[in-house]
Order: structure tokens, then C-alpha cells, then sequence
């Protein structure tokens, strides 16, 4: 099935909104808050830490959900520093195949 | 005259700096739409969303939400959560932004992303609105041309499962997970929001609350970790 390529779907649209929204607030509210509030070391480091551990909640229930995927997420965890992200991707995924298939 | 004359110039250059950048985004950009296909988006919804939100991570985040049929709401809540570190990244610009109105410093900054901020930092007291924009519109197009680009095609492949891509989610995230790692004080944080977010998964799978679970955790671990003191776990440690 070949979608419309003009179909919008409103709800996708508010959504779109929504995370306009908030995510140009975050952009603008970074100078706006400084020279107001001052955030002290442990609200800095816990706004730091947030979207690393976002994406850790994201990976975690499906990663560690067969061996096969586990073993695949740390083999991208090993190269994702070393060779460009696409190519990294493209290696978990041809390693994921291959260790459903063995285990 | 010069001064218009060095605007251009310093557009170009912007453009010109970015391009290394748009390197590495064209193929994302793309990965990002093929998926949103198999989650349902058709290229206008893509196109529109790269156009208004124009965040790489957060936009990974949301299509594999809507995939899952998550509520608007809630992909709505995990966007912001994504960029959250916006805030901080806007702060240490603000001297920059200082002699500029607040409405054109509101429309520049709608453009910052991660490589725009990096770029502008580096760019320092050299840093002028034309740069700024030289390097955003090219990020800007660059993103929306290959989102759009990546959807299209996305719509032609049957199965992603049986190749091994409903993978790709978990490879991406983890990837843009390593561009998160300052060294082992990340540790903590990570671990501390996948076991929250393990826990919670288990008790509502299904739901988004895992994620803001996994969130809450990474943050208190984190705040926890800076009141210990900075001599712990290689805190600030080589990237």
C-alpha cells in the first residue's frame, strides 16, 4: 500500500503542533532563563541527564527483550563511537538477523 | 555596501561550515522518513512535522511512538523530554544573543539544533545572525528535503520485520545514545532509568509511563551524583 503523498492526517498534525511548540520553547527558553533563575549544580546536571536517560527508557524493554536483540544493542553500543551513525545502524541491524536466526 | 556585502559573506560561510553536517543528516533525515512510512505518516505529515519541530532525536522518538499508536498527548510530552537539554544549550548562547531584539532572537533560535549550537559556539565572538542563518536554512532544507525524501521510499518496502528492521529504532536510539556518553559518570543515569524504566514497562506495558519513569530516575541520579561531589565516577571525563 502506497500512501497519498498529500494525505495529512490531523491528528499527526496536531501532534506536530504540539511538538513545535514545546520543543521552540525549550530553544528560547535557555536564554531567557538564565538571566533569571540560576540553576544550581544539580538541576543542571539532572536537565543534562534527561535526554540520555529518555532514550535509555526508550531501548530498554525491547532491547533486553530476546537475547538475540540484547547481544545486537551491545555490539551497536561498541561501534556507535567509532563509524559513522548509518553505518553503525546498518551493522546492528545485519547482526540482529544473523543472531535471531542463530539463537 | 560593506556591511550587506560581509552579511553575504558570512551566510556563505555558514552554509559552507555546514556542510560537513548536512553530510551526516541526509542519511538520517532519510532513515527517519522510511521509517515514519511504516509508522503511518505519509510524506506531507513528515514534511510538516520536520518543517515545525526540525529536531533530529526528537522526531525518532515521536515516529516510533505513533508507530505504537501512543497518545498524542504523551508524544507530545516525550518531545519536550528529548529536548529538554535545548535549555541548556540555549544558556550558554545567550551572550551572543544579547544585542539582538527578542523577536529575531526568537525566529534565530527556533533553529537550534544540536550541530547549529556547536557550530555557533564555535564560530565565538565572530558569531552574526547571517552565519547563524547561513548554517541554519541549509541544516533547515537539508532535513526536510531527505525526511520527505526517506518517506517516499519508506512506503515501498512490505515487511520491515523480515529484514531485521524493527531493529533500526533500538540501533538509532543507542546511537544517539553514544553522542549522550561524557565518560563513566554517564553510568549511573542510564542505569538508574533502565531499571525504572524496566520496572515500570512491567507493570504497563504498552504505555508511555516507562519513559517519564526512566526520565524522573536518570535525572535524580544524576542531581544525586553532582550533590555527591564532582571526585566520584570521572564526572565531566574525556568525550
Amino acid at each position: 500500500m502506497i500512501p497519498d503523498a498529500m494525505q495529512l492526517d490531523w491528528s499527526l498534525f496536531a501532534v506536530a503542533l504540539g511538538g513545535a511548540l514545546v520543543t521552540w520553547l525549550t530553544r528560547i527558553g535557555g536564554p531567557w532563563l538564565i538571566t533569571r533563575v540560576r540553576l544550581g549544580p544539580a538541576a543542571s546536571a539532572a536537565l543534562e541527564a534527561t535526554p540520555g536517560a529518555v532514550l535509555v527508557a526508550l531501548v530498554a524493554p525491547s532491547a533486553l527483550s530476546r537475547p538475540s536483540d540484547a547481544l545486537a544493542a551491545a555490539f551497536v553500543c561498541l561501534i556507535a563511537r567509532r563509524v559513522p551513525m548509518v553505518v553503525a545502524v546498518a551493522g546492528g541491524v545485519a547482526m540482529v538477523v544473523l543472531l535471531r536466526w542463530l539463537l | 555596501m560593506t556591511s550587506r556585502a560581509s552579511a553575504r559573506q558570512d551566510f556563505a560561510l555558514g552554509a559552507l561550515h555546514s556542510l560537513p553536517v548536512v553530510a551526516g543528516a541526509v542519511p538520517f533525515g532519510f532513515l527517519l522518513g522510511s521509517l515514519a512510512a511504516k509508522a503511518g505518516l505519509s510524506p506531507l505529515d513528515m514534511g510538516l512535522m520536520s518543517a515545525l519541530v526540525f529536531a533530529g532525536s526528537a522526531q525518532f522518538v515521536a515516529v516510533d511512538l505513533l508507530g505504537k499508536g501512543t497518545a498524542g498527548l504523551a508524544v507530545v510530552g516525550a518531545i519536550l523530554l528529548v529536548n529538554l537539554r535545548h535549555l541548556l544549550m540555549g544558556a550558554t548562547l545567550e551572550p551572543r544573543f544579547r544585542g539582538v531584539s527578542k523577536a529575531r532572537a526568537g525566529l534565530a533560535l527556533f533553529f537550534m539544533t544540536d550541530e547549529q549550537w556547536a557550530l555557533a559556539l564555535r564560530r565565538g565572538q565572530e558569531l552574526t545572525l547571517a552565519y547563524w542563518y547561513g548554517v541554519a536554512l541549509t541544516l533547515y532544507l537539508a532535513w526536510l528535503a531527505s525526511s520527505v525524501a526517506g518517506t517516499m521510499a519508506g512506503a515501498l518496502i512490505a515487511d520491515p520485520a523480515a529484514w531485521g528492521l524493527d531493529f533500526t529504532f533500538i540501533a538509532v536510539f543507542l546511537c544517539l545514545l553514544a553522542g549522550f556518553w561524557r565518560g563513566a559518570g554517564s553510568l549511573p543515569p542510564w542505569i538508574a532509568s533502565a531499571a525504572a524504566a524496566l520496572g515500570v514497562h512491567a507493570l504497563s506495558p504498552g504505555g508511555p509511563w516507562h519513559i517519564l519513569a526512566g526520565a524522573v530516575a536518570g535525572g535524580a541520579a544524576a542531581a544525586w551524583q553532582s550533590r555527591l561531589g564532582r571526585d566520584g565516577v570521572g564526572e565531566g571525563g574525556a568525550s
